[in-house]
């Protein structure tokens, strides 16, 4: 699949809805020793939705990088790389105390990287996967339409 | 006007692919019709196992000599395309299995009509047999179904009753049966139709067969990779999981699967082998029973009928079926049609020196005709042997690979690769910001068109663009390219540091036979080219590969020209830049919608589509290409789901993803 600026779009909502947010709250409640805890859960919500957002900004940068190359694409490598460029931003932002609802603590130390690192992976991984090829198998029209969902 | 006598030269071919013997002349010195066949009644007995009793006949008037297959079981091929029946010109070469009959020009003299190049050969086949009655019917005249069909835009299914030719009805039709109506056959199935609802009429029992019969002339072996992305896979409509998963297994192992992640920037492109595409097919084939909706025959024409559907009528190739009762009507709801390359046409200074020096045709080639023997010569001959190669696409690449190939049995063949000029790295296309890419004076695409023009933005733009800005796009996008492969590009430098392949730039000015001299210096060919500094080079050669590719006149086709006459369908038109000011060039291919229906042919219920390269120039750049047929086929069925007239069920998440499992399980759909 060759990205559209639409099918960016629409791919990373429909990731971050069935495949972020279920794999995040089963994240968040492990670590609450599967205590529904909104007050703890939410900081992973909030971190996958900055995540998310900050992608959405950048969509339009990556589409504009896409008309310098002559076949216009975007290798499955430079998606795999820029996915984690996000997770450093934000990581590295929330670290540093700049985002207001996101609390400080949360990701000092070898401790905070480590339960941000895994929680990224687990949700990178498998939607990655998805953008290899399964996503065509439920949408025949998907791969066509530079990741838009929906009819030709 | 006709000359006789007729000449054609006879070649015998062995299963090496050399001449066996030498070669003979057939003289036809009379108008009439000539039956060639294994048949003991056949004018002209040819031998072999792969030989009808009636295989094929020519039929000399004074207006056109023309060759007729009779139903041959392994067909009649002009210039490397499967003919029904074809108007012939000098240099034409008619090939069935183990020989090859090739039309001469007429002779100076009678006298000298059995030599050729100034040599005699041997005229032992001579015919002057049959020769027709003044009042007999003139024998080009075709009689289905012209009967029916001639003049008519609308028949009635009555009429066609009343002729007496079988008639079978059905909901689809696809005409064809290569790879755009297997795939468009694919996409019915996958979508819910059953099987006896939907027929394929081709002239090949396999749906790759006319691809492979390319594949093979432009030495594409079944183990050599073909130009295709992974997940571009003509036998699975969901095109997951790809080719280069399917490889894991076997082949390079999981180095597909890191191409295809790094692919086109940081790794060369991962492309399939030709042989595991063919089997991948044979597999789909079976499990949605491509062999039972599929008629073996030739389509002859297509007409509306008063009820709002189609008549297709055909000719029946080969099986029990003969003389009348081969010649059928079908009645269909939806048509397809998918006809590939019309026969071969070459580039015209080619075809101006295989008419004026038909005796030298053993010299030259095009690359997508049959000249394995070429290479075989080459590679028996001791001593130099010189090619030229003419061209810079992904053709030329692979001639120059199979040549380099050639060289571990004679080391002294060398390559002279002919090009128009030299692009230097900076000077590959532009597109807006991007810049092609160029590697040793070729431009470089990983596939025919850029990738983005399957799905990406460009495949949007284009779609919505006005017919001119269509033509601009094409014109800019488009170019002869070839694929980055280190092995090809090892060739080039190594073959440039060890002499033995060197680059020409300039255009070639003209081409003319050196005869032979003596035993040791067999005929061949002269090429002179203009360089670009003003100077000529005269090129002395033994063999011309001529890869600038193959032209697709789809008035080539009688069965399309007979279309666009009747209902003066539309076509599109190439367009070229020049002083920022877009000039309209020839027409292409049919005119069709965005969702690939042809307007024109649109009757009451009744729709028409087509697919592939006879729709170049239409609402998609990259028809010609498996994952350009399956586009096309989606956007095809889809729009009969949309239109729900021919109750074709959607092809929703659910259902998709239920199509899907059954695909990987092997389960019939
Ligand atoms: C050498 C070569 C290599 C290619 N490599 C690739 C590649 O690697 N990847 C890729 O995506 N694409 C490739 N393509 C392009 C394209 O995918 C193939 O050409 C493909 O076969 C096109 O399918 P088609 O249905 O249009 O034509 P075909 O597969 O040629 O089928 C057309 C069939 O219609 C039959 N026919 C014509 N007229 C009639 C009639 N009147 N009645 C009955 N039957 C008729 C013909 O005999 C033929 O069998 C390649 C093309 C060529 C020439």
């Amino acid at each position: 699949m060759i990205p559209t600026l639409a099918g960016r779009i629409q791919t990373r909502l429909f990731l971050f809805l069935f495949i972020g947010i279920p794999i995040t709250l089963l994240y968040g409640l492990y670590w609450t020793g599967w205590q529904w805890d909104w007050r703890t859960i939410q900081i992973f919500v909030w971190f996958l939705c900055t995540i998310t957002g900050l992608g959405l900004l950048l969509d339009p940068v990556y589409i504009f990088l896409q008309t310098t190359r002559w076949d216009r694409d975007w290798p499955f490598a430079y998606q795999f790389f820029f996915s984690w460029v996000e997770f450093g931003i934000v990581f590295f932002v929330a670290r540093a105390g700049l985002i207001p609802y996101l609390p400080e603590f949360a990701f000092q130390g070898g401790q905070g990287l480590w339960i941000a690192t895994l929680h990224f992976t687990l949700v990178f991984v498998p939607s990655f996967l998805f953008l290899l090829g399964p996503l065509q198998a439920i949408f025949v029209r998907w791969r066509f339409k530079g990741g838009q969902f929906g009819k030709m | 006007m006709i000359t006789f006598p007729v000449r054609f030269r006879v070649r015998q071919i062995g299963i090496d692919g050399n001449t066996v013997g030498s070669s003979r002349i057939l003289l036809c010195e009379e108008p009439g019709a000539f039956l060639i066949g294994k048949s003991q009644e056949a004018d002209v007995p040819l031998t072999g196992d792969a030989v009808s009793r009636r295989h094929l006949s020519l039929v000399l008037s004074a207006e056109d000599v023309r060759v007729q297959d009779e139903g041959s079981t392994n067909g009649t091929y002009v210039n490397g395309t499967r003919v029904d029946e074809q108007v012939l010109a000098v240099g034409d070469q008619i090939s069935i299995p183990g020989w090859i009959l090739e039309l001469l020009a007429a002779a100076e003299s009678p006298a000298s009509a059995t030599r050729i190049a100034g040599v005699e050969v041997d005229a032992s086949l001579v015919s002057r047999l049959v020769i027709t009655d003044d009042d007999a019917p003139p024998p080009t005249r075709r009689t289905f179904p012209d009967a029916e069909f001639e003049g008519k835009e609308t028949v009635g299914i009555e009429a066609l009753r009343a002729s007496g030719h079988p008639i079978e009805e059905v909901k689809f039709c696809a005409v064809g049966g290569g790879l755009g109506s297997f795939v468009w056959v694919d996409h019915l199935r996958c979508y819910g139709v059953p099987a006896s609802d939907i027929r394929a009429i081709g002239t090949e029992e396999v749906c790759y067969q006319t691809y492979k019969r390319y594949c093979k002339n432009s030495q594409i072996p079944d183990h050599e990779r073909l130009r295709s992305n992974a997940l571009s896979r003509p036998d699975n409509i969901w095109g997951f999981p790809g080719y280069a998963m399917r490889e894991v297994g076997k082949g390079i192992g999981v180095k597909g699967i890191f191409q295809v992640f790094g692919e086109p920037t940081l790794s060369e492109s991962y492309t399939p082998r030709a042989g595991d595409v063919f089997d991948s097919l044979d597999v789909e084939a079976k499990r949605i029973g491509w062999s039972d909706m599929l008629l073996k025959a030739q389509v002859l024409g297509l007409r509306k009928t008063s009820d709002g559907r189609y008549a297709v009528a055909y000719k029946l190739w080969g099986g029990e079926a003969s003389g009348q009762a081969r010649n059928r009507f079908l009645i269909a709801d939806a048509v397809h049609l998918s006809t590939g390359y019309p026969a071969t046409r070459f580039v015209d200074d080619f075809q101006t020196f295989i008419t004026n020096h038909p005796d030298a045709r053993a010299q030259v080639a095009n690359a997508y005709e049959p000249h394995d023997q070429m290479y075989v010569e080459a590679e028996r001959r001791g001593g130099p042997v010189q090619f030229v190669v003419r061209g810079r696409g992904i053709v030329a690449s692979r001639i120059i690979q199979r040549l380099s190939e050639a060289r571990a049995k004679n080391p002294e063949i060398r390559i002279l690769h002919s090009m128009r000029s030299a692009i230097g790295p900076r000077d590959g296309a532009v597109f807006r910001k991007a810049r092609r890419l160029v590697r040793n004076n070729v431009e470089i695409q990983p596939f025919n068109w850029p990738k983005s023009c399957w799905g990406g933005d460009l495949r949007v733009e284009y779609e919505n663009a006005s017919e001119e800005d269509r033509g601009i796009m094409l014109s800019q996008l488009g170019g002869t390219t070839t694929a980055e492969r280190s092995d090809w590009i090892a060739i080039a430098e190594r073959g440039a540091e060890e002499g033995w392949y060197r680059p020409i730039y300039g255009t070639i000015s003209d081409l003319a036979p050196l005869p032979p001299q003596g035993e040791k210096q067999p005929a061949g060919v002269q090429v002179s080219i203009d360089t670009q500094e003003g100077n000529r080079e005269e090129l002395n050669a033994d063999y011309l590969v001529d890869c600038t590719g193959l032209i697709a006149d789809i008035r080539r086709s009688p069965f399309l020209a007979d279309l666009l006459d009747t209902y003066h369908l539309s076509r599109n038109h190439a367009y070229r830049l020049s002083d920022g000011r877009a000039t309209k060039g020839g027409p292409t291919g049919l005119r069709c919608t965005n969702d690939f229906e042809i307007e024109g042919l649109r009757n009451g219920n009744g729709r028409v589509y087509a697919a592939g390269t006879i729709t170049t120039g239409g609402p998609y750049l990259a028809v010609d290409s498996f994952l350009g047929l399956q586009y096309s086929a989606l956007r095809s069925v889809d729009h009969l789901v949309t239109e729900r007239i021919h109750k074709v069920r959607n092809l929703g998440p659910l259902r998709s993803l239920g199509g899907w499992a059954k695909w990987m399980t092997g389960a019939r759909p």
